[in-house]
């Protein structure tokens, strides 16, 4: 009897008490933010913060809305978060396939080439890229931002689909090519279906690496039409007098879509990332 | 019989797979040599001249911006606080990751989501994790600050971005909280890949638990350190957004780290070329870094081909 009880202690101590710990560490934050952006203004600089907010209010979403910018800028890192993740796909899973299920020579020297760019820090291309842009003319556009974005996340795309590619059994493919499949048939009709989940996870990295992108979207763009959300938020941070039901409306607007997303494909994602650091 | 078979259209199909192989990484090459491998070399180039703002011309004045660069107290400065960056990221995040592999290794009920949710503070965009830590340590009407105060941990609000040394370590445990949990769940990934067995046979041993994760769990994770501690060493050095947002580089520069240092001279003082040849510089101390790093440090032993 005391055993068990004894038993059930430590496993609370030992067990849950660090768990709940952890998740508040990552979690608490997140709350915090959101709770605050639906409270009155005078409830968020009151002296004693309220753990649960005592009034209830959109006004800040309202304001976020219909008398700042912060539409235009959304919309902007949407178009350029889809474009990255498009582009992306297209680049690193043909690339992705080829690198994990052919054999050719030079094969692992360009895998160990696109090994060394995802390790590459951006801050040494900050200049030379923001140059290479102003020469083509596509310095304050869109399309920059998206050449830059997909420059980072293609490289991660690939080590991140090595797990899913391997995991689909070489025999699949050769019993579909002695039933007669070419082979473009059998990447449609047998691959695709099988790699599904790791097109969602590049495409969520894609997205995210997009999403948050500040530093070249910072020099890049000049005009606050084409300003994205990162650059818009910024912004709002520098003013005089920060308007922190603002803010946090914004943080909460910008923190959503990528909840969605990873709500979606997380699982797979976190596989992905680990599969490939472990082998 | 099957065997054969496959030798055969392995043979017969080799020059096609070739060809095939190198069509399609053909495009991810070309674009990252047009990306990453060009503008090396025009960062090069521009180091060598006297370009201030983008779009002015500029004459080529041999290696004055290195002798500039290398004779600046700032730039060894920044250095310095570079190395102070990456030291100091490297032991927070490096505590903060094995403790959270170790809790989220347990049995529990919901762990598997757990285990995915725990990067929750990775995959939001640096500037929402700006906004969090501002709004949560601001010195009026912040949590924090509040909290300190009330339990009588301090008699006043800190200013936690107040002087160059605690905006610093403000600042590193802040990037430390994104990055933390991403290098647990590759560490915890890692951690389940080691023989159960090899636990046991401690065990029998007599080994305790603190003898186990020494002898087994450390040598088990070896390359997985190895890799963490030369990528995750440059994705820290390379850190500018959280840095910039939450401090500026300041206050009096106690946080501008090289990045910031760059991004300085470039884009507030539009020095373009300097920045351009302190950019080659911190390039080859990387490379120096890694060099090293990969000679002295990587795992022994066990050179698996394939």
């Amino acid at each position: 009897m005391t055993g068990v009880n004894f038993y059930r202690v430590r496993r609370t101590l030992g067990v849950w008490i660090p768990v709940i710990v952890l998740m508040f560490v990552v979690i608490a934050p997140f709350y915090w933010i959101f709770t605050g952006s639906i409270k009155a203004p005078q409830e968020i600089i009151q002296r004693v913060p309220t753990l649960f907010p005592q009034s209830f209010t959109l006004q800040h979403y309202d304001k976020l809305f219909s008398s700042s910018d912060f539409p235009q800028y959304l919309l902007n890192s949407t178009i350029v978060a889809a474009l990255t993740m498009i582009v992306t796909l297209l680049l690193a899973t043909p690339a992705a396939y080829s690198l994990y299920r052919l054999r050719f020579p030079g094969r692992d020297l360009i895998f160990k080439v696109i090994l060394v760019t995802y390790a590459f820090p951006g801050i040494l291309l900050l200049i030379p890229l923001y140059t290479m842009l102003t020469h083509i003319h596509l310095v304050d556009t869109l399309w920059a931002l998206v050449i830059i974005n997909v420059t980072f996340a293609s490289p991660f795309a690939v080590w991140l689909m090595e797990a899913f590619f391997k995991a689909v059994p070489h025999e699949l493919e050769e019993a579909a090519a002695l039933d007669g499949a070419d082979r473009a048939t059998i990447l449609a009709r047998v691959m695709l279906p099988l790699i599904a989940p790791g097109l969602g996870s590049i495409a969520i990295y894609a997205f995210i690496t997009s999403w948050t992108e500040y530093m070249f979207a910072s020099v890049v763009i000049i005009s606050d039409v084409n300003r994205t959300v990162p650059v818009g938020l910024a912004g709002i941070i520098g003013q005089y007098q920060v308007d922190w039901g603002l803010l946090l409306a914004g943080a909460t607007i910008t923190t959503l879509p990528v909840l969605m997303l990873f709500a979606l494909v997380g699982r797979h994602f976190v596989e992905g990332l680990t599969a490939g650091a472990v082998k | 019989m099957r065997q054969t078979g496959k030798v055969k259209t392995m043979r017969t199909g080799w020059n096609s797979q070739a060809l095939l192989g190198y069509l399609l990484v053909a495009p991810l090459l070309l674009w990252l040599a047009g990306t990453i491998l060009y503008p090396l070399m025009a960062a090069i180039n521009l180091s060598f001249q006297n370009v201030g703002i983008i779009g002015t011309g500029g004459q080529y004045i041999g290696l004055e911006n290195y002798s500039k660069v290398l004779g600046s107290g700032k730039f060894w400065d920044a250095f310095k606080r570079s190395l102070v960056w990456v030291i100091g990221n490297g032991l927070f995040q490096t505590v903060a990751a094995f403790a959270t592999a170790l809790i989220l290794k347990q049995r529990f009920s919901g762990r598997g989501i757990a285990r995915v949710w725990v990067i929750l503070s990775w995959i939001v965009p640096t500037v929402v994790v700006v906004i969090i830590w501002r709004w949560m340590l601001g010195t009026s009407g912040g949590i924090v600050n509040y909290l300190l105060v009330a339990l009588g941990i301090t008699p006043e609000p800190v200013a936690f971005f107040g002087s160059p040394n605690t905006a610093m370590i403000s600042v590193m445990l802040i990037n430390s909280w994104r990055w933390f949990p991403l290098m647990a769940v590759i560490l915890l990934a890692s951690m389940q890949n080691i023989p159960q067995e090899l636990y046991e046979a401690a065990a029998v041993d007599g080994a305790s638990p603190f003898q186990r994760f020494l002898n087994v769990t450390l040598p088990g994770l070896q390359p997985v350190l190895f890799v963490m501690g030369l990528v995750g060493t440059l994705w820290s050095f390379n850190v500018f957004d959280v840095i910039w947002l939450l401090t500026g580089g300041g206050p009096s520069s106690g946080t501008t780290t090289l990045p910031v240092y760059i991004y300085e001279m470039a884009f507030k003082k539009y020095r373009l070329s300097r920045a351009a040849a302190a950019s080659v510089l911190v390039g080859l101390f990387l490379l120096l870094f890694a060099v090293l790093f990969i000679r002295f440090m990587a795992p022994k032993g066990e050179e698996e081909g394939e």
